[in-house]
């Protein structure tokens, strides 16, 4: 059952059907986001900023440490991965109307070195039962024609093959 | 109410605001870490030194981030610390500093952050059809109301009752983008406009024209206020929070007096007793109230007792509140020059006022002695208002 079907009498004087809508939104990548995402595309690499005072590296690069409010540059940038560690991770399997997926999607927060934030993304080439925290994984890059400074540019993480 | 017995006095030591405008390129964080930072730098003070931060900024349906309250949070230097959002619609502006007020004056925090951010320019195709939703669902939406036209019903409502002409109320519209003119982050400022050109631009729902009514705009502000014993140290002239206050009208707009905002006369009631003035008309060097249309700014000017319900509109076409007249009124130039992304107008209304009382305008500056100043913000579904009195002790 879908989630509208309790309401379909909308001629009823007891309720009426409207909708919040807008046309659509332009959300920004930002100053640091443009970055990140020109240096996916182009460059194939995952960009990330140290605040060498706090002591943490912010995967997506940032324009500001949020601790301290340092400003992060150029030459604070720093590359991280491919390879990184699975911290935790969530099975799909169903989408939100309810149908059954083809295949689980699995999602996965990654850390690049204890000292990094978080980075969420799908892990694949890995059965469901396989995956475990802390196990080592690296990104799937899409091929560099393919890419469109998307997060999606990563098409995912994998195992690492020992 | 118990006006006179806070716990202690708070004031304003340092305030910062970015540019205006539509900004594609920045997110909404990143706009309000540029303003905070601006603040705190101005006050000598680092994030380090804030005990609890305020962030305010109007309907999520703006940037397109549901609790953009949390969403903003890194960029308003709010981690790891007591942290609240402000959310009174376009009385934010002035809200939010009078919830950082009562952090300080309530006696819990020293130093407190308080930053407005508005994107506006997110939704599309126009921030419009965001405000298309702030109406009753089951009577005013079937009839697609929208801002415009709902104030050229109050504009309208306004003239009639107190037979005040068009041309009048314009001329705040050309004062207001004059004054803009020395303001670095101004969207609409013009040195040249004249009242045949407010008058003679397109018609959006009359009386209300295009030059009527302030921009829809990006951008943040901050202030920082701190305990006032400790203000002198901070900054060579701190601006003390001497009054402050606040106060709703129904929801319904159709049952409210049109023309004579009430609430703004209770809010303003408030802040002044709270800060002993018996006689706004004297005591009153400077006024920033809430400008959002021209004729906004002439029936706030009245509700804060600065006018006799249906002058102010006279007087401004008589050059009385040019800066350099009996009371400037909007010296910043205003939500008509600067541009009005929502809950940021808070440097053009508090941070102006900071900036004015502590002789740091610039070109802006008001030539006489001005050490008491009044501002006011006005917001939720055209029914709130918020007032803060500001002083050079």
């Amino acid at each position: 059952m879908g989630f509208t079907d309790r309401f379909q009498k909308t001629t009823e004087p007891r309720h009426r059907l409207g909708a919040m809508e807008a046309d659509h939104y332009i959300y920004s990548a930002g100053i640091a986001g443009e970055k990140f995402f020109t240096a996916l595309r182009d460059r194939g690499i995952i960009l990330a900023s140290h605040c060498k005072a706090c002591a943490i590296t912010y995967v997506p690069s940032r324009l500001f440490c949020e601790r301290c409010f340092a400003e992060l540059t150029d030459s604070d940038d720093r590359e991280v991965g491919p390879e990184g560690e699975v911290a935790t991770f969530t099975l799909v399997r169903q989408d939100s109307a309810g149908n059954a997926l083809p295949e689980p999607e699995i999602l996965a927060v990654i850390r690049f070195g204890h000292e990094t934030t978080g980075f969420l993304h799908k892990l694949g080439e890995v059965s469901p039962e396989k995956v475990e925290t802390g196990m080592k994984v690296e990104a799937v890059l899409k091929p560099q024609e393919e890419r469109e400074a998307r997060i999606t540019d990563i098409a995912y993480f994998r195992p690492v093959k020992k | 109410m118990n006006l006179k017995e806070t716990n202690r006095s708070a004031a304003v030591v340092g305030a910062g605001m970015t540019l205006f405008a539509s900004r594609l390129q920045e997110t909404g964080k990143e706009m309000t870490w540029e303003a905070a930072k601006m603040a705190l730098d101005q006050a000598g003070l680092t994030l380090a030194d804030i005990d609890a931060v305020i962030l305010g900024t109007a309907p999520d349906a703006f940037d397109g981030v549901h609790k953009k309250g949390e969403w903003l949070l890194d960029g308003a230097g709010g981690v790891g610390k007591p942290y609240m959002r402000v959310y009174t619609g376009g009385g934010t502006a002035v809200m939010a500093p009078i919830a950082g007020w009562w952090h300080v004056a309530s006696g819990m925090y020293d130093k407190v952050l308080v930053l407005c951010e508005e994107k506006m320019s997110s939704v599309q195709p126009h921030a419009q059809s965001a405000f298309g939703h702030i109406w009753d669902p089951i009577l005013d939406r079937p009839l697609k109301p929208n801002l415009v036209w709902i104030f050229s019903m109050e504009m309208q409502r306004y003239m009639h009752k107190y037979d005040v002409s068009y041309e009048d109320i314009a001329s705040v519209a050309v004062k207001n983008k004059r004054n803009a003119v020395g303001h670095p982050c101004a969207q609409l400022a013009d040195p040249d406009i004249t009242l045949e050109d407010v008058i003679n631009s397109e018609p959006m729902a009359l009386p209300v024209r295009r030059l009527d009514i302030s921009p829809p705009s990006d951008g943040a502000s901050a202030v920082v206020i701190v305990r006032g014993d400790m203000a002198h140290d901070l900054t060579e002239i701190p601006v003390f929070i001497d009054g402050v206050g606040w106060c709703i009208d129904t929801t319904m707009w159709t049952n409210r007096d049109l023309a004579f905002p009430e609430f703004v006369v209770k809010a303003a009631k408030m802040a002044y007793d709270m800060a002993g003035i018996d006689n706004p008309k004297k005591e009153i060097d400077v006024a920033e109230p809430y400008d959002p249309f021209d004729y906004k700014e002439v029936q706030h000017l009245e509700a804060l007792g600065l006018f006799e319900p249906g002058e102010a509109a006279r007087a401004t076409r008589e050059g009385k509140t040019q800066r350099d007249g009996e009371l400037p009124v909007c010296p910043s130039g205003g939500l008509l020059g600067v541009g009005n992304p929502i809950a940021a107008t808070l440097g053009i209304k508090v941070g102006e006022l900071f900036w004015q009382l502590s002789g740091q305008a610039g070109v802006r500056q008001v030539k006489k002695d001005i050490r008491t100043g009044v501002t006011q913000a006005w917001g939720d579904l055209m029914q709130f208002s918020s007032v803060l009195v500001m002083r050079r002790h």
